[in-house]
């Protein structure tokens, strides 16, 4: 079991080289420079100002001593510009340039500065990953219960009526992406067209003060989504758990139909859509992009937005690495879960 | 008070939104608006009206002591004060660090940090008297000192995107991209002379500006937010992109609350609602915002449908569309011909591409680009259009065959002018061409084109825009006209700092860009900006400035 997981992180940080490599590359082609020059600097700059700002601030070498700066594995770049100013990677904000590391990388701690915020990539991370974190928690809160409850109770019974109108219901939700249903549910219930103004349009607030009136929109736009397709998994595996030759020799013996479903049927049925919610944590990080931007709510998929329209490298960086752990992670905790629900299944 | 900066009693576009209202183009309730968003009192502009103003309650037009005001703003980074590319940079400074001079939307520049200037004749001797009293709060008094420190930071012409450079041109020494020797002379502590070796009026102009934040001679620009100043407000939080707060400073006395009262309220936040106006319609319904900095587009009209207050405000921004007289099509210049330009502008009704073009949203123009609330406007007799003669116009200059072809950029507004422009033309019996050029490609040869539309934005003073594209052979003369006549009046309006002066020349000016055909230039833009009913005094400003002292809420 250790091996296994010591292997899987052996993948992620692999992964992880790949990626980040992928998006620097891409990051650091000249028009994007020069597009980040003059973002930075002034919209009107000439070619040979472009050309200065860049080469003051180290962008114009080689891509592969930039990006073992990024790593941590290249000493980081002093240079003095064609203005005479003295630029460190190293440099911190109030810090003298004698006593600046020599390093400053991701091994060393140290995720780069956003030049999209002025900030520390670790810090804008940390404060967008856990206003996203509170989003997620809720949509899981919502998604997941709603999602089993809607899949087992239309399975139990295949093709009642029951079962084919939640399964109308369960299509008609995953059929529907974010950017559709978020904004008839603004308009649905937040907005003066209708005049049911029960919830709040934006989560702005949401972020320092989440409620229910401020927060309910976007969880819910989210979580509809996840909510239909789970329902679904739990429907197919649901019905053909009640197929199965167990199950029918328990209702011949007379047991109740209830003490079947929840005794008998349910932790087989479960296995299935515990892999498809697991696998539902990328896919939110998906949603949560369109979601935050819709409901300007500031967390990590509202970062990226920014990020990538600004060219924000070293954010962007550090928000591909986030992807990739939590992807990873994610199926590696579904692949070990999968142990314990299902005996049939070995890791090693 | 010294009277030295040029208040006028009455602006002339009140004066002429009062004949209007007499004739009844205006109903009381517009005019009322209209004359109190040009900075008059409402008295004054119940006076020029012929009525008496309702009593008024006396606690200060009802602003309460304290309150908070959410504003939709974009939260941009700090940079260096004197480097600002958006308004919305010196809004997030504004509270801390003040100016020499506020631009008003009457047009009129108010003393701030200077207590009152003196100009000479030819404008190259400006005395700068500094607002004695006035305190950093760091506890130092504020001196001529300081502000020669900023000027000279201003005219630091190599340092990465110093746009003070360019206000202050005239006194920069070319081969030392620094101040000219000698035109700095502190006199005293609260004195301050500026020789210039040319007459330039624009000066004041350049004081208000966003980038001419005045700042300590500690300032250090890369830390901008906790900059020491003298304004009555502190930036105590900045998230770019998040929001940012303004907070009163504790223990500072503020020198403004003697000479123009306030500040009321207690906190100001600007929250980032990004660029779609959709994310701002939702903050209003969900009561986050107070208001907005900007109300655009078709969401004038929605916000119009909410419960909330508008206030509108005609700037000086505006469009051209005109003939190049220099561009060659098929070998011949067609307007070079002064027949032909007169026959354009004759053939076009101005309001009618007012309310096509731009929804009835501003204030129709005369075609000389010099406008209410520019200082030097001197109102001219209206033009007539007539269609048929300016079709026997072109007939007589041998060009009814010719088509013409008019570019313009694919937005919004300017594409719906120039298209309305084509009509009227059409409807006149020439022949027309539309061409719509994508946002990409169209700026490259704006200025060659041989008939096209450009946006122009205001600038305070009318002689400023006509130095930059009137003026035979500057680089934005997009006119192709040189007209020796109009450059030595515009050179002797130049060197007159005086307004009223300055108008009589200006009259001339004005009646020869009309009359040589330069340009149609239909119409003034109006800027809107919605808040709640609770906020008070916080108009839509000309150049989106933000002067919190003067915002309240209602208790």
């Amino acid at each position: 079991m250790i091996s296994f997981i010591l292997r899987r992180l052996g993948v992620m940080a692999l992964t992880a080289a790949c990626l980040t490599f992928v998006v620097f590359f891409l990051t650091n082609l000249s028009p994007l420079l020069t597009n980040l020059a003059k973002t930075q600097a002034d919209m009107r700059m000439s070619d040979a100002q472009v050309e200065r700002w860049l080469g003051n601030r180290g962008y114009d070498r080689n891509i592969f001593v930039k990006y073992g700066e990024w790593v941590g594995v290249v000493p980081g770049y002093v240079i003095e510009g064609a203005d005479g100013v003295i630029r460190a990677r190293c440099q911190m904000p109030g810090q003298a340039i004698e006593d600046i590391a020599k390093y400053c990388g991701v091994l060393q701690g140290y995720w780069g500065r956003s030049t999209r915020f002025q900030e520390g990539v670790g810090d804008i991370i940390q404060t967008r990953l856990g206003l996203t974190g509170i989003l997620m928690f809720w949509v899981m809160i919502v998604m997941v219960p709603a999602a089993l409850i809607l899949g087992v109770l239309a399975g139990m019974r295949e093709s009642s009526k029951l079962d084919r109108s939640l399964s109308t219901f369960a299509i008609g939700t995953t059929a529907t992406p974010e950017y559709v249903s978020g904004v008839i549910l603004i308009a649905l219930f937040a907005s003066t067209a209708t005049g049911l103004k029960w919830f709040k349009g934006t989560a702005t607030s949401a972020m320092e003060n989440p409620t229910f009136e401020n927060f309910f929109l976007p969880v819910i736009t989210i979580a509809l989504y996840g909510t239909g397709y789970i329902a679904r998994m739990t429907r197919a595996s649901m019905a053909e758990v009640m197929t199965t030759q167990y199950i029918r020799t328990a209702r011949l013996k007379g047991v109740a139909f209830h003490s079947i479903v929840i005794g008998h049927a349910l932790r087989n049925a479960l296995i299935a859509p515990f892999t498809v919610i697991m696998l539902q944590f990328p896919w939110l990080l998906n949603g949560v992009v369109i979601v935050e931007k819709i409901f300007n709510y500031k967390g990590v998929g509202w970062a990226l937005v920014e990020a990538a329209s600004n060219n924000d490298i070293e954010l962007l960086l550090g928000i591909s690495v986030v992807g990739v752990v939590l992807v990873l992670l994610t199926q590696l905790i579904s692949d070990i879960g999968y142990v314990y629900l299902n005996p049939r299944i070995s890791v090693s | 008070m010294s009277d030295k900066s040029k208040w006028r009693v009455h602006h002339p576009a009140a004066e002429m939104y009062a004949r209007e209202h007499k004739q009844g183009q205006l109903s009381r309730r517009e005019f009322l608006a209209r004359a109190t968003s040009l900075g008059i009192g409402a008295t004054a502009a119940y006076g020029l009206i012929g009525l008496h103003a309702p009593a008024v309650r006396a606690d200060g037009h009802g602003k309460m002591k304290g309150g908070t005001i959410r504003v939709q703003m974009s939260v941009r980074e700090l940079k260096d004060t004197r480097t600002y590319d958006w308004s919305e940079l010196g809004n997030e400074t504004r509270g801390n660090l003040e100016y020499l001079v506020e631009y008003n939307n009457d047009g009129s520049f108010r003393p701030m940090l200077l207590d009152s200037w003196q100009i000479n004749d030819d404008a190259t001797v400006y005395t700068l008297n500094v607002r004695k009293g006035v305190k950093w709060d760091n506890g130092d008094p504020l001196t001529a000192q300081h502000i020669a420190f900023n000027i000279e930071r201003w005219c630091e012409k190599d340092a990465e995107g110093n746009s003070m450079a360019g206000r202050m041109g005239t006194l920069i020494d070319e081969s030392t991209q620094r101040v000219k020797a000698g035109v700095i002379k502190v006199m005293d502590d609260y004195t301050l002379m500026l020789e210039l070796p040319d007459p330039d009026i624009s000066l004041i102009a350049g004081f208000s500006d966003y980038p001419a934040a005045i700042v300590h001679p500690s300032y250090n620009p890369s830390d901008t937010m906790n900059a020491i100043g003298t304004g009555p407000y502190k930036l105590v939080q900045l998230d770019v992109g998040v929001k940012a707060v303004l907070e009163r400073k504790p223990n500072h006395d503020w020198w403004g609350t003697a000479v123009y009262g306030g500040p009321h309220l207690d906190r100001i936040e600007y929250i980032d609602y990004g660029t779609e106006p959709s994310g701002w319609l939702a903050a209003f319904e969900s009561e986050e915002i107070d208001m907005v900095h900007e109300s655009v587009g078709e969401f004038i009209d929605v916000f119009d449908g909410l419960d909330l207050k508008k206030s509108e405000i005609v700037t000086m921004g505006t469009i051209v569309i005109r003939p190049n007289q220099l561009a060659e099509v098929e070998g011949r210049r067609p307007y070079a011909d002064k027949r032909v330009r007169q026959a354009l502008q004759m053939a076009v009704d101005n309001s009618v591409l007012l309310e096509l073009g731009y929804g009835n949203r501003g204030s129709v123009a005369e075609n000389h680009h010099i406008g209410p609330i520019h200082p030097e406007y001197a109102p001219l007799p209206k033009q007539v259009v007539d269609k048929k003669k300016a079709m026997e116009l072109m007939q007589e200059a041998g060009m009814a065959g010719f088509e013409h072809e008019i570019m313009s950029i694919d937005d919004d507004w300017r594409r719906n002018t120039t298209d309305a422009a084509a009509a009227q033309l059409r409807e006149a019996g020439f022949k027309v061409k539309r061409t719509v050029l994508p946002g990409s490609t169209f700026w490259n040869d704006w200025t060659k084109y041989p008939f096209s539309s450009t946006n122009w934005n205001g600038r305070p003073l009318g002689v400023q825009i006509w130095a930059l594209a009137y003026r035979s052979g500057e680089a934005w003369n997009e006119f192709g006209w040189s007209n020796a006549e109009f450059d030595s009046l515009l050179k002797d309006a130049l060197s007159i700092a005086d307004a009223d002066k300055r108008r009589e020349i200006a009259a001339k000016g004005e009646a020869l860009i009309q009359d040589e055909g330069v340009t149609i230039q239909p119409y003034w833009r109006s800027l809107y900006r919605h808040t709640t009913d609770k906020v008070v005094d916080a108009p839509m400003h000309v150049s989106f400035e933000h002067h919190h002292y003067k915002w309240g809420v209602t208790s």
